[in-house]
């Protein structure tokens, strides 16, 4: 056990916690788009930036990927941390001007016009990384990766192809928190149109429904320790 | 979202809001509906519960399964209790006894709660546009007590009251239509949602949390024993109510209606009627009666989907 401070209470955490854990378990509200509690800690959207006291030194770092040190001091709502978050806020707002998560934000911190614009067109991912770590950590198909440095960065499958890897599970979509992975099902197939791919659809032997990817069943049977029954894939969970 | 994912599901908080022990059925769809409903509320949150099964079963004194803030109130006026903690918390706020913060206000009630008895203060919560959330958890009908009807039981139920018999096949009145009530107070966000479409009921919920203003979802929730199916069959039974049409998944916001679960073909209608053992008397021609209405509703949901929002027609 560690005890820390944050907003001027004290607070007991567990060790290796890190310091927006800690706040959010006790109610202390900061913004974040890139953390998970299910995911590795990652500091991409670097929106949870709080002011840390250790050995007499303030500094500002983000608190998703700071751990919980015996007597540090946070500060959370400093005008210091607020004027930082809001420049950061401005900064991913042209990334994804439509995205309402981010709205709501800039509606919270009273941003009326993002100061900045982009040349390129805006393709609504803010690099958070959730649907990388997801794909990695969540299900286990690595089949797509950041590429690229610097203002260059996107989230792409390997080369820049259809992503051979994924399995349509839509983990990914569902996590993305400005809604620029789109999932579209369509009789016998389902597209992901961001990662370029297109998978066939299983239909169900009792009632007809398309209820899973062709490659997802071969993942499934390939992560399993114990294979499947040959026929266990054939009927949808409804009818088995 | 499809309703096959089993790695989406990993990504919700494994904190439980609602904690086990409570006293509900075997197969209640109701307490895993509110149990995802906290799942994607989290804890900064504070429920107005009307009286009804989830209060029965969560809260048998000196015992509560809540591990958030939770109020019960008489049948009538969850809404309306919900409206004064959020006028509270403004009042709190603005006086600056409590640091500015997003909590979320919600007021839970089942159909009878909801269309019946609390009616009019819901009506009244949404006119006045505090910011809540309100859910009903629609199992058609007074379960608690016994299998009442409510005006929330579908046409030819069988309940203790609407007994079907050789004259009359039990409830002779159709569903009360509480979603489009909702729309029709031109509230920001109107959903409806089912616990066998879990991601789906998990975005709605989130959604209608962070509206600027009133919003409205409206969960069916399968109840084994008063609907007389199977316990391990509550999932099924949930999905087929949605791919039958019987309760299609949608949601208005601002007015835009949207089909989130979209069926290109119906099921037949049997195959939601037939498991379950208040419908068992039905003969065919009601069937075919029911089923005209079905496709009817079905066909102008399609209608105010495609006409309003052309992308997602």
């Amino acid at each position: 056990m560690v005890n820390l401070t944050i907003d001027g209470k004290k607070y007991q955490a567990e060790e290796g916690q890190n310091v927006l854990e800690v706040a959010l378990e006790n109610g202390i509200e900061i913004p974040h788009l890139c953390y998970h509690e299910n995911l590795s800690p990652y500091g991409g959207c670097r929106l949870c930036l709080v002011e840390v006291t250790r050995n007499g030194r303030a500094f500002l770092t983000t608190s998703c990927t700071y751990p919980c040190l015996d007597g540090i001091i946070v500060k959370t709502d400093t005008p210091e941390v607020l004027r930082a978050r809001r420049l950061v806020l401005e900064l991913l707002m042209p990334l994804a001007p439509e995205a309402p998560q981010l709205q709501a934000l800039a509606r919270q911190m009273e941003i009326e016009e993002p100061r900045f614009k982009t040349d390129e067109e805006a393709d609504d991912c803010i690099r958070c990384g959730l649907c990388v770590r997801a794909c990695t950590e969540l299900v286990g198909a690595q089949a797509i990766t950041f590429s690229g440095r610097g203002y260059r960065k996107t989230v792409e499958p390997p080369f820049g192809e259809e992503a051979l890897d994924c399995i349509g599970c839509g983990t990914c979509v569902f996590l993305c928190p400005t809604g620029c992975i789109q999932m579209v099902d369509k009789s016998a197939e389902r597209t992901i149109a961001r990662w370029q791919r297109t998978l066939p659809l299983k239909a169900c032997s009792s009632c007809g429904r398309y209820y899973i990817p062709f490659a997802q069943i071969e993942f499934a049977r390939q992560k399993s320790r114990e294979a499947p029954a040959e026929d266990w894939f054939d009927l949808c969970p409804d009818c088995r | 979202m499809n309703d096959a994912n089993v790695y989406a599901v990993k990504s919700l908080t494994k904190k439980e809001y609602l904690a086990p022990g409570h006293r509900s059925c075997l197969g209640c769809g109701e307490v895993l509906a509110v149990r995802l409903v906290h799942k994607a509320l989290g804890r900064n949150t504070i429920t107005a519960s009307a009286t009804g099964c989830m209060e029965i079963v969560s809260s048998p004194f000196p015992l509560t399964s809540w591990e958030i803030p939770w109020i019960h109130v008489a049948f009538e006026n969850a809404a309306a209790v919900a409206g004064g903690i959020e006028a509270a918390l403004k009042v709190l706020e603005r006086k600056g006894k409590i640091a500015p913060k997003d909590i979320h206000v919600v007021a839970m009630a089942g159909d009878g709660g909801t269309a019946d008895i609390g009616l009019q203060a819901l009506s009244g919560a949404m006119e006045r546009g505090h910011k809540f959330l309100y859910v009903c958890y629609d199992n058609e009908a007074y379960m608690n007590t016994g299998v009442q009807r409510s005006s929330a039981t579908p046409f030819g139920a069988h309940t203790t009251t609407s007994p079907a018999g050789e004259i009359v096949p039990g409830q002779i009145t159709w569903k009360k239509n509480m979603p489009e009530i909702a729309v029709a107070h031109n509230i920001p966000y109107v959903a409806t949602a089912s616990p066998s479409y879990p991601l789906d009921l998990v975005n709605k919920i989130k959604k209608g949390a962070e509206a600027e203003g009133p919003a409205y979802v409206h969960i069916l929730s399968v109840c084994p024993t008063g609907w007389g199916v199977g316990s391990e069959e509550t999932i099924k039974i949930g999905r087929l109510a949605v791919q039958t049409g019987f309760f299609p998944l949608y949601e208005v916001e601002n007015g835009r209606y949207r089909i989130t679960v979209d069926c290109e073909e119906l099921e037949p209608l049997e195959r939601y009627l037939q498991p379950q053992r208040r419908f068992r008397h039905l003969t065919k021609e009601m069937i075919d009666f029911i089923r005209q209405r079905v496709l009817e509703q079905w066909e102008e949901l399609k209608r105010r989907a495609g006409q309003t929002d052309p992308v997602a027609g």
